[in-house]
């Protein structure tokens, strides 16, 4: 299985590396609306995933048989504030969470600073989690139940 | 516009759009797992940082997915240099370059410092580009739509500032 998903990983990432998904100045030129180029690649994966979605769910099971399971994201306060603060990094870095890594393989040297600043914001997020959970309304945590 | 990977034209947005739409099904219909990316922070941030948030189920039983998928991602923009004519670490930034500068220190400073807003904030959110705009929005969830209306808004907000008002182009 671990193949399978580094297989689907690795074409993933050379979709974005070829399509300007990780391309500081396609990030910029999207913001600054002088290219539809990331416009067109989110609508079109859009347009085409809600309708394939659909039907999988459908369908109701997966290749091998085993019941779709699809878990929801979380409904909160967090996902405005979160969001915002994840567009300012986005356009910063001229990166989203995935071609950080598509860039760190393409040989982008600054691109592991935001693969650290990633990590260490991630980290902070964590260790203030029980801090900031009443401000935002988050779930409480799900630790240690057996369950995965 | 050449991108900054050997100046290489771009595959069209269609067919770019086209080929995540199929990777995400197939994440979904081959191995019942759900497209996110920065959940992935996670993952390694769990073998390191020992807090209940980093010890969840949900973070201890995706990693034997999220990480492979990870590497993938490294692979793929690492072949895509090869075969578009070979691999060379570069400091290369595009319009930064021409219009902020601020050396090689400087430029990793301004990485991290984006760096930190993106794991905090998408960990805020529970989710990036991928899990929120492309899953998210594919799936109906309005959580999804939210992020992504927030994202875009602070991405243009930002950019703009710092590329019409700070360092004009």
């Amino acid at each position: 299985m671990a193949l399978l998903y580094l297989t689907l990983g690795t074409l993933f990432g050379f979709v974005l590396s070829r399509s300007g998904a990780a391309d500081y100045n396609y990030i910029q030129a999207m913001f600054l609306f002088t290219s539809v180029q990331l416009y067109g690649i989110i609508g079109t994966a859009v347009a085409i995933t809600a309708p394939g979605l659909w039907l999988i769910k459908r369908y109701g099971r997966t290749v091998s048989g085993r019941p779709i399971v699809v878990p929801l994201k979380p409904k909160h306060r967090g996902n405005a504030i979160g969001g915002a603060l994840f567009g300012i990094g986005w356009s910063m870095c001229g990166m989203c969470p995935g071609p950080i890594f598509v860039n760190i393989g393409e040989g982008k040297i600054y691109a592991i600073a935001a693969l650290a600043g990633a990590l260490a914001g991630a980290g902070l997020f964590g260790a203030v989690y029980t801090r900031v959970q009443s401000v935002f309304r988050l779930p409480r945590l799900v630790v240690g139940t057996g369950r995965t | 516009m050449p991108l900054i990977l050997h100046g290489l034209t771009p595959i069209h947005w269609a067919a770019a759009g086209a080929s995540i739409a199929l990777i995400t099904l197939a994440l979904l219909f081959l191995t019942n797992r759900r497209l996110g990316i920065s959940t992935g922070f996670e993952d390694v941030c769990s073998f390191v940082v020992p807090v209940s948030y980093f010890a969840r189920d949900a973070v201890r039983s995706a990693r034997k997915w999220r990480l492979p998928f990870i590497a993938g991602l490294i692979i793929g923009g690492f072949l895509s240099a090869v075969l578009a004519g070979g691999w060379t670490p570069t400091w290369d930034l595009g319009m930064f370059d021409q219009a902020i500068g601020f050396g090689h220190a400087g430029k990793l400073a301004w990485m991290f410092a984006g760096g930190l807003f993106i794991g905090f904030g998408t960990r805020l959110a529970d989710g990036c580009t991928s899990g929120h705009g492309i899953f998210g929005l594919s799936n109906f969830e309005l959580s999804s739509l939210v992020t992504t209306i927030s994202f875009m808004a602070a991405g243009i907000a930002t950019t703009q500032l710092v590329y019409r008002v700070l360092f004009r182009v």
